[in-house]
């Protein structure tokens, strides 16, 4: 896998839940073709896979943890998370889990930076709402500051 | 005085899908058991309707992020009743081979992840892996072994993009197809030291009187064709399905609850296809489960997590098979043209039987869609496993028994909403 990865985990069925796979779409053609965009339903076997031999890996994902819709966190994934944060994606072992797992096993990135956007009800649709369609087009342009710090290192 | 106590936990581990569990005690007297989930298939099934056929399989495998191949199949086979298409041959045993794909990593998943440490006393696979990190280390390694065959054959590891009705969009050849065989081998031996390690567990006693329904093939362990029987005497035709089963609305929930008409409750699963299919699996299989302490048949559903693991060995074997007599097709889909008409189609998704029926506008496009998903149908089995769990554990604190209910819920590998992850347990008692 690559040097670089950016991860949308989410479910494009699932209406806000589509956030992390809509931040991957937005940035297609950005970044430097070395970076690789990488769609996820979150499955944990899938995340540490991508990310097991990344130097920097940069995981978007959906969140609900009582903040307003359309909110964003960014979270160094190495540090911890705060309790109430939990994945909002379509799969049962989320991010979280997936990260938790990882430190177990030894097959975690050198550097994880997770970006949380909050989202309402995940409910069934092809739609995001609008204060969550403005926070992807926020993360978008947060994750591409990202990869820009780390290509200038 | 009544004896009144409250437990309320918020969240469900380990168990995907949105729902609900509540639980009333008065007295110690069960007064009720409501088990909900709440279920996109609604959704898609209204999203589909105008939409071009040949879009089914894409859709609903976005139904469930873990079983995205039974989704597929289910679709393209409703598809190919339809318009009368016979997809045979290697592209037949292509799709097999995909599915034991789906099977291996679903059920590695279920077995290491998420079901083990319930029967090792801990929260969750990660905590497990604390303690036993080479277990944990084997059962991501044979996941990943049915995520290469996914990968391989659907096109992509998750989501695969690569099937159509009539067949696939392109083919592997024999040398990519062989380029999975080492991993394989190594899988085959992991999958039966997974039947010794998960058949050494404490399992309480629960033996059901379950109806088991699932597919049955004359000469195969079931996954994409045959009837369905019942270990009560059901034989039918996939396209009978809405005659004999029958999705009631129940008030306290969004889902439909399924049933067989006149009868109640039925059962679907790695437990059903194995009582209904046992001599279908491969000797050896069958060798390796009457090692493991197994009968023919499995009533108690905590042994479910055994039987996933004879079915990983099986799925291993088939793969195998499938490897070393594949030649490649000539074309990669069987040609056909849409016309009006009615399908029904029923795969073995890991968790059970997955029934399809779509009527087809004479230009293609899809007038209606029923997906009737394998949760759905064990909805009220597990209710009365619920109760059954219930009535021996009364005397154990609420923790305690909220626990055990949750195991009971997982021996099902539920996927609740195949969507988010969040569950509501509540025990009420007074």
């Amino acid at each position: 896998m690559a040097d670089v990865v950016v991860i949308g985990v989410g479910n494009r069925m699932m209406g806000d839940d589509a956030a992390g796979p809509v931040v991957i779409d937005r940035l297609a053609g950005r970044p430097p073709e070395s970076v690789a965009l990488v769609e996820s339903v979150g499955d944990a076997t899938h995340l540490l896979d991508t990310w097991r031999d990344a130097r920097l890996a940069v995981v978007v994902d959906a969140v609900v943890s009582g903040g307003v819709p359309g909110s964003i966190h960014r979270i160094d994934g190495k540090g911890g998370f705060p309790s109430s944060w939990r994945s909002a994606s379509t799969h049962l072992i989320g991010v979280v889990e997936a990260i938790d797992l990882g430190g177990a096993v030894d097959m975690l990135p050198d550097e994880l930076v997770v970006f949380g956007i909050e989202i309402g009800k995940v409910e069934p649709g092809v739609n995001l709402s609008p204060e969550v369609d403005a926070a992807v087009d926020e993360v978008v342009e947060m994750v591409f500051a990202e990869l820009s710090v780390i290509g200038n290192r | 005085m009544t004896n009144a106590r409250e437990i309320s936990v918020e969240y469900l581990a380990r168990v995907e899908g949105e729902g609900s569990m509540r639980v009333k005690v008065v007295d110690d007297q069960i007064e009720d058991v409501e088990f909900s989930i709440f279920e996109p298939p609604r959704f898609f099934e209204a999203f589909m309707r105008g939409r071009p056929h040949t879009e089914a399989p894409d859709i609903t495998a976005r139904i469930c992020g873990i079983c995205p191949v039974a989704y597929q199949m289910s679709a393209v086979h409703a598809m190919e009743d339809a318009f009368g298409v016979t997809v045979g041959g290697s592209l037949r045993e292509l799709r097999r081979l995909l599915y034991c794909g789906e099977w291996i990593e679903s059920h590695a998943l279920h077995i290491y992840l998420l079901h083990a440490p319930d029967f090792l006393g801990y929260e969750s696979g990660v905590h497990m892996a604390a303690d036993h990190r080479e277990v944990v280390e084997q059962g991501l390694r044979l996941k990943k072994a049915g995520n290469s065959i996914v990968a391989l054959v659907g096109g992509r590891e998750i989501h695969p993009i690569n099937v159509r009705v009539g067949g696939f969009y392109r083919t592997p050849t024999k040398r990519e197809l062989e380029s999975l065989v080492p991993e394989l081998e190594w899988a085959k031996d992991a999958a039966v030291a997974t039947i010794r390690f998960v058949s050494g567990f404490n399992f309480p006693e629960a033996d059901m009187d379950f109806e088991f329904v699932s597919l049955s093939h004359a000469d195969e362990y079931p996954f994409n064709e045959g009837r369905i029987v019942s270990s009560k005497g059901l034989d039918l035709a996939i396209s009978e399905y809405n005659n004999y089963f029958v999705e009631q609305h129940v008030e306290r929930s969004n889902a439909l609850h399924s049933q067989i008409r006149e009868r109640g409750a039925y059962h679907v699963g790695p437990l059903a296809r194995y009582a209904n299919n046992f001599e279908k699996l491969t000797p050896f299989a069958q060798e390796m489960a009457f090692d493991a302490g197994l009968g023919t048949m499995v009533a108690n559903p905590f042994k479910s997590i055994v039987v996933r693991a004879v079915e990983v060995l099986y799925a291993v074997e088939e793969s195998l098979r499938i490897i070393d007599g594949y030649e490649q097709p000539p074309e990669p889909y069987v040609a056909y043209r849409a016309v009006e008409g009615e399908g029904h189609g029923a795969t073995e998704a890991p968790r059970g039987l997955l029934y399809h029926r779509y009527r087809i506008h004479d230009d293609g496009r899809i007038a209606d869609a029923q997906i009737v998903p394998p949760t759905a149908q064990n909805q009220l089995t597990i209710e009365s496993d619920l109760r059954f769990v219930l009535e021996r554990h009364l005397h154990l604190p609420d923790d305690e028994l909220s626990w055990v209910l949750e195991q009971s819920i997982r021996n099902y590998d539920p996927c609740i909403s195949c969507a988010t992850h969040f569950l509501d347990l509540t025990v009420e008692r007074g």
